[in-house]
């Protein structure tokens, strides 16, 4: 019987702790409202980002150090977070949102949850092709989706488009992860907004074709298929070069250093690009404070830190870019409205479902 | 029926413990029923598509996945519960609890854990190729395959039954064991003739725990690229941009569930399993010679696979990518893993305690009432995180009031800007793994104790606390533990209901393993473990200081 009073006295005290936390929270949020609320913004930034990454904590840090503005984050999966948005409307707490890819962006743009930044420091920072037509989100870094190759088996010049790679002369040697990954998703979208319905189907249909093997995996395990033998090529992402090369792990940095890095379609429609955006909530409730970490992230020594930790590429031309970044040499870049992206999306998984890429 | 035995069948059902019930149920429903009625909305374009590219495709992957991974888990659980019960036999001792320790491991990451050792890269291929010289066949080892699936989930959930089957055999078995056995039946022909059907409320329990995670699980499965139901709700979700198929989707997936529920049930009707409580502790036989050889081994193999292997190989990524990764913000991470699952748990079992014990009557509505409340596994956490919010939005906007003459400014979100409601999704989703533990220890004990002592006068609460609450102390620390230890794993509900700068083991782990990062992500998976295997050793010292 002792026990049983002590498991039940413990889910009591258990229960009253709760509710107490709860209330602390909200005399938290009652003390730091209160005096007059409609002058100055609280020193406070809130953002909801679907980017994980530790460099950008560290420049949410640093913005903080300078500017004495407090950033909040809620990470999530940016569908789920565009979700929370909608559904809180008016009364959301977020004042930025913040993603990787263009397709969602261009979803979150669709269902209304951002509005248009007006600010000439991020006008200067960040070039016209890399922020949303109407600025409801502006370009923050941007990777590559580049074709990597043997380095031991293919010669440089025996590539050229991502087109090639659907000849015969690649046949069973193509690697690609699968059609459910959104950085497929968006390729494809491009080449449809680019080439039409038709050639995208006839590209996706070639490059499965092609398939070394059915799509395994993410990207880092195409370039170790490559270097397995399996493949000769893979379609995938300058960012997870650049953490191959960089492992911990020695076997894997071997796998990074036997690869190349080609950017496809040079002399046409450019190679595509990944962008990551940060978009200002429609109902932000710090959309100043919001402004100014735009302009900071947009900003050159920001850029340059991301860039050197994070292996992506700046949106802002006057950032350097780290060593390996330098050595994959310059690049041009597929030049279209993002919001196509978004726009075709469900075609190209439609296509996608077709052609049997899985 | 006249008015007197009316009168007496409403005193009977309805009372206090009822009402409290329902209304604890009523709270729990509202984002379930949010999601299964979605099952009545206009159908729409998307949704025809669904239908006839996806489905039929999708629903023969699950399956196939959720029946052989049942039936081995069930296998596994079962034999390892009947081996180590029945008899002695080398290394027992440890195997004993060792053998629950699989489950401390998130099936994630056990995933990923498996498919990065087994790739080029990792140890097993590149010693092979280095040392030997050996280049393997790629897809010798590829896990990432519907065997794959099954393998993972199958070494990573089988203590499921394990954990339930074991005591009840140790403790319940006796006699019928006995008396099998001097009736001159052979060991096989016990085990299949007696102990199997025995141990059936049990095993069944353990096994549909498998599959609601199964069903539920996106993790595994897209990281396998294996379609499944799950995996079709988020494409439907993150590809076509269409939330309401998508809910809809999981809405079916539901009623399927229960369909399952209500057949098991149809199939166990009648039957019933009071056994004698009375019954003496099993006597194990000690085994010899190849036997006990064969024993050991067996035991040895599952519980390299499921823990030992898996482990050691974190723990030398780990070290590889200490120096990096770690910082002193990874004890920020374990308080708040354990302060939400420590609270969530609680909270779980007092609403489980109270409705298993009102839906002991047996009547077809208690038991449905029961499977739904439960139903919260079986649906991808991120559908369950919808309904919440949703719940606690509107909340929140009919609170407005309240809160704007408190001072709180207009239209604030307090709640669903809170841990509470994250703690609330965690009730929902994980209220059957307490549910099934203590309802196996209410079937365990019968309604004759609890009979007895209402027939002696005491009320229905008395006899809870002075009766009922005594005799199922086992279940509920088992439940506790279950409970616990998957609220620690847990990883979509966190992702989406957090509050602004909160994170746990399981979303730090995440951010590395979404980033194709499996080495960084292993410190943080080490943790989770850690926690999950410290409340399993607690659980075994009760046990222990309970027998004595």
């Amino acid at each position: 019987m002792k026990f049983l009073k002590f498991l039940f006295t413990s889910i009591l005290l258990a229960l009253i702790l709760a509710a107490c936390t709860g209330k602390e929270q909200a005399a938290d949020k009652l003390s730091a409202k209160e005096p007059n609320e409609e002058a100055a913004e609280e020193k406070v930034v809130n953002v909801y980002t679907a980017r994980h990454y530790e460099a950008d904590d560290e420049v949410y840090k640093k913005f903080t150090e300078e500017t004495g503005i407090q950033v909040n984050v809620v990470k999530g999966e940016a569908e789920e977070l565009i979700e929370r948005l909608k559904r809180e409307g008016e009364s959301t707490e977020a004042d930025l949102f913040i993603t990787v890819d263009g397709g969602v962006l261009a979803n979150a743009k669709q269902n209304d949850i951002l509005q248009s930044v007006t600010s000439d420091v991020i006008e200067a920072n960040v070039p016209e092709n890399l922020r949303d037509a109407d600025n409801n989100w502006i370009g923050m870094a941007t990777r590559a989706r580049i074709i990597a190759y043997a380095k031991d088996r293919v010669k440089p010049d025996q590539l050229s488009t991502y087109d090639d790679l659907t000849t015969d002369k690649w046949k069973g040697k193509v690697l690609a992860r699968s059609s459910t990954s959104l950085y497929n998703q968006s390729l494809l979208a491009s080449f449809i907004e680019l080439n039409g319905e038709e050639k995208a189907e006839q590209w996706a249909a070639g490059i499965a074709n092609n398939f070394a093997r059915q799509p395994d995996g993410g990207d880092r395990d195409q370039a170790k298929a490559i270097a397995a033998g399996t493949g000769d090529v893979a379609i995938m992402n300058t960012y997870y070069v650049g953490l191959l090369v960089n492992s911990q792990e020695s076997e894997e940095a071997k796998v990074g250093e036997n690869i190349g890095v080609f950017f496809p379609n040079q002399e046409t429609t450019g190679t595509h690009i990944n962008i990551s955006g940060i978009g200002l909530t429609k109902h932000a409730k710090h959309p100043n404070n919001a402004t100014k970490l735009i302009e900071y992230i947009t900003s050159i020594e920001a850029q340059e830190f991301l860039s050197a930790n994070n292996y992506e590429f700046p949106v802002n031309s006057k950032a350097k870019k780290p060593e390996l970044l330098q050595s994959w040499g310059e690049f041009k870049a597929q030049k279209l409205n993002f919001d196509t992206l978004g726009e075709h999306n469900q075609k190209a998984i439609e296509i996608f479902n077709k052609v049997g890429w899985k | 029926m006249n008015p007197d035995t009316i009168k007496r069948y409403i005193r009977k059902e309805f009372s206090g413990w009822w009402m409290i019930s329902m209304i604890g149920a009523a709270v729990v429903l509202l984002p379930v029923l949010f999601i299964f009625f979605s099952i009545f909305t206009e159908p729409n374009e998307n949704w025809y598509q669904i239908q006839q590219y996806l489905l039929r495709n999708y629903i023969t992957n699950s399956v196939i996945l959720v029946g052989l991974t049942s039936l081995l888990t069930a296998f596994i659980g079962v034999t390892l519960a009947w081996l180590i019960a029945a008899y002695d036999f080398p290394l027992k001792k440890y195997f004993r609890w060792g053998l629950i320790l699989p489950i401390a491991i998130p099936p994630y990451i056990g995933a990923y854990t498996y498919r990065t050792m087994l790739s080029y890269t990792g140890v097993v291929q590149s010693t092979l190729r280095n040392e030997f010289h050996y280049q393997v066949d790629p897809d010798f080892l590829a896990v990432s395959s519907l065997r794959g699936a099954v393998f993972i989930f199958t070494i990573f959930l089988f203590p499921y039954v394990y954990m339930i089957t074991r005591p009840f055999l140790e403790n319940q078995s006796t006699a019928y064991f006995e008396n099998a056995r001097l009736l001159g039946r052979k060991p096989l022909a016990i085990f299949l003739k007696v102990i199997l059907p025995l141990s059936r409320p049990a095993i069944v329990g353990g096994a549909l725990l498998t599959v609601y995670e199964v069903l539920s699980d996106y993790g595994v499965t897209s990281y396998f690229g294996i379609h499944t139901i799950a995996t079709a709700i988020f494409q439907t979700w993150f590809g076509m941009y269409d939330v309401d198929s998508a809910l809809k989707l999981a809405s079916w997936l539901m009623v399927a569930v229960i369909g399952v529920f209500l057949f098991e049930r149809l199939l166990r009707k009648g039957r019933h399993y009071h056994l004698s409580t009375k019954s003496r502790p099993l006597t194990p036989m000690k085994l010899t010679g190849i036997k006990a050889g064969i024993a050991t081994l067996y035991c040895s193999i599952i519980f390299l696979l499921g823990f030992l292997i898996p482990v050691v190989q974190l723990i030398s990524w780990s070290i590889l990518t200490f120096e990096s990764i770690w910082n002193d913000s990874f004890f920020t991470l374990m308080t708040q893993t354990l302060y939400v699952a420590t609270l969530s748990t609680i909270i779980i079992l007092v609403i489980v305690v109270v409705v298993a014990n009102v839906c002991r009557s047996q009547s077809a509505f208690s038991y449905t009432l029961s499977k739904i409340i439960t139903s919260g596994y079986s649906i991808p956490g991120a559908i369950i995180a919808i309904g919440v919010l949703a719940l606690f939005i509107t909340l929140d906007n009919w609170l407005a009031p309240v809160y704007s003459s408190m001072g709180l400014g207009k239209a604030p979100l307090i709640l669903s800007m809170s841990i509470a409601m994250l703690i609330f999704g965690n009730v929902i989703r994980f209220m059957a793994t307490g549910y099934n533990a203590v309802e196996v220890g209410y079937e365990k004990m019968g309604l004759k104790f609890t009979e007895a002592s209402r027939t002696l006068g005491l009320g229905k609460t008395r006899t809870f606390f002075k009766v009922d609450l005594p005799l199922i102390k086992g279940a509920l620390f088992s439940g506790f533990v279950l409970t616990f230890v998957e609220i620690c794993k847990e990883l979509p509900l966190a992702l989406l209901l957090r509050p602004f700068n909160f994170e746990t083991l399981a979303t730090k782990t995440f951010q590395y393993a979404k980033d194709e990062r499996i080495h960084e992500a292993s410190i943080s998976s080490l943790l989770i473990i850690a926690i999950s295997i410290l409340s399993v050793i607690v659980f075994q010292m009760i046990e222990r200081r309970e027998k004595q």
